[in-house]
């Protein structure tokens, strides 16, 4: 019933969207006859022909996005349940780092890039990098979250059954905390995508950004701009649905933290 | 069974000060001395801040004595702890919601390295003992209150502990299925001859189960008395029942008009 109520209102919302854009487009090139019609706000059955038209490209270059988002997300989803755990193992440690691991996130990607470059040397490392340093945080902060908001008796439970420090992280505080990285993730996951775009148009040769960057400036095939914007948006939506998707396989079944 | 007489649990003048933020004291435990035999069932039986909790988490190791001396079978605490000497059975069923019934009740096998064959085998005799064998597969959200409590007490027995420590178990459940677990108890203890170490702010439930009563009043810090109860198992409530409830009773009054 719910999934299906849900379902009625995105679709009420898609047409709704749908039917403003077509008015505009209308109003832009039928009425006002916008010589520039075709590039501020095309009809989209145009954009679907130039879709249509340069799909392999897009499908491409969005696929090399990708794979440098994903690369960074996992990279920067490593590095902030490492920092989340070793926070949690010390109190002063964590009062010290976080202000600190706050004023990192003000660094813009754009003032980060030159830095990174000068870092790795290497434009691919550079532009992984940048999606892992801006995707590690959101991740680090929840698990942390998590890592405190495990209740006092379940950590007395563990010791009065003599559990070690190691198998009380193992078998309580990071299985505890999964449900929170997961939150985490699902924020990290869409930034690590515009992260990656953004990387793309800043020096690279390829990916999606580079697409839309270089047909804005009229460089390129000029039917490319329109589909590049709307698959980039959907990459985010689509990255945010492959973690809430991976999150519904793990949770229910409430991972067997069952090994030997 | 090893050392069936004697003292199981030997506590010497033991004294608790807990220290607030300014530093102010406040005595918890002021020279506490109890001995307890192997295979009694000892109720620690006060109001809430009376100190019965802070005894039993000192008796478990879970909590640093201020001053006075304790040994379990000769033991320190946190030997007896890391000896697996406890089960412990806690006010909140302190189950992991990830892990199943069966999985929940091996745990302290799992901690203990034991092969994932024998603490199958173990759990599972356990989890008979306390007749929730066809719930094995569940998960605890799926269960009762009464029925998750029970869980909690298997996995206590699973690694044939000979004190099972247990912290306020009942309190939060309904009058029929304290009823019925009062039953359980009682025919573990009288099967495994274990020693019991049982707080409890119900007189009641103190005079029904255990064979010692040890009154703690709020004010004094101190046990008041230890009432030796004699009456024969299964307690009905007959007039030595009753009589002995109401001598239980007087002490405490005597410390409320105290107060007034």
């Amino acid at each position: 019933m719910k999934t299906s109520k849900k379902l009625i209102s995105l679709s009420v919302w898609l047409i709704l969207f749908v039917l403003i854009w077509e008015a505009a487009a209308m109003v832009l090139s039928d009425i006002l006859h916008d010589p520039l019609a075709e590039k501020k706000v095309p009809k989209l059955l145009t954009i679907a022909k130039s879709f249509l038209e340069n799909y392999q490209v897009i499908l491409n270059q969005s696929f090399i996005t990708l794979s440098y988002a994903f690369s960074g997300l996992l990279i920067g989803t490593a590095l902030g349940v490492i920092l989340a755990i070793t926070l949690r193992l010390s109190k002063t440690l964590e009062k010290a780092v976080l202000p600190y691991l706050l004023a990192s996130q003000m660094v813009p990607i754009l003032g980060l890039a030159p830095i990174m470059f000068g870092l790795f040397k290497n434009i691919s490392a550079c532009r992984v990098a940048i999606c892992a340093y801006t995707t590690f945080f959101p991740v680090s902060l929840n698990m942390l979250l998590g890592l405190n908001s495990v209740p006092e008796n379940l950590n007395s439970m563990m010791r009065v059954f003599g559990a070690k420090k190691f198998q009380i992280y193992k078998k309580l505080l990071i299985p505890f905390s999964l449900p929170y990285l997961f939150s985490g993730l699902k924020i990290s996951a869409p930034v690590a995508i515009s992260a990656s775009i953004l990387a793309d148009t800043l020096s690279a040769k390829d990916g999606i950004g580079y697409v839309i960057i270089y047909t804005l400036y009229g460089a390129g095939t000029a039917g490319q701009f329109w589909p590049a914007i709307i698959v980039s948006a959907l990459l985010g939506v689509l990255s945010f649905f492959a973690v809430n998707f991976i999150e519904a396989i793990l949770l229910p079944k409430k991972i067997r933290v069952d090994e030997q | 069974m090893k050392k069936l007489s004697g003292y199981a649990i030997k506590i010497d003048n033991i004294t608790k000060v807990f220290y607030d933020a300014k530093g102010k004291g406040r005595v918890v435990l002021d020279n506490v001395s109890l001995n307890i035999n192997a295979g009694d069932f000892v109720s620690l039986l006060g109001p809430s801040g009376c100190g019965k909790t802070t005894l039993l988490r000192i008796i478990a190791g879970l909590e640093e004595k201020t001053s006075g001396g304790i040994s379990v079978f000769g033991m320190s605490p946190r030997d007896a702890r890391v000896k697996n000497t406890y089960g412990f059975v806690f006010q909140d069923p302190s189950l992991l919601e990830w892990r199943t019934v069966l999985e929940n009740v091996c745990l302290p096998l799992e901690l203990k390295k034991v092969p994932k064959k024998k603490r199958i085998e173990i759990a599972r005799e356990k989890l008979s003992l306390v007749d929730l064998s066809a719930y094995e597969k569940n998960y605890p959200s799926e269960l009762s209150g009464g029925m998750k409590q029970r869980v909690g007490i298997a996995r206590a027995l699973v690694t044939e502990p000979e004190i099972l420590l247990m912290d306020e178990p009942f309190s939060a459940l309904d009058e029929f299925t304290k009823e019925r677990l009062y039953n359980d108890i009682l025919r573990i203890w009288q099967k495994t001859n274990k020693t019991i170490v049982f707080v409890t702010h119900n007189i009641n439930e103190a005079v029904k189960l255990s064979n010692k009563v040890c009154v703690m009043t709020t004010n004094s810090a101190k046990i008041a008395k230890v009432a030796e109860i004699d009456i024969p198992y299964p307690r009905k409530r007959n007039v030595d029942f009753i009589n002995k409830v109401s001598e239980i009773k007087e002490i405490f009054e005597g410390y409320f008009y105290e107060n007034i």
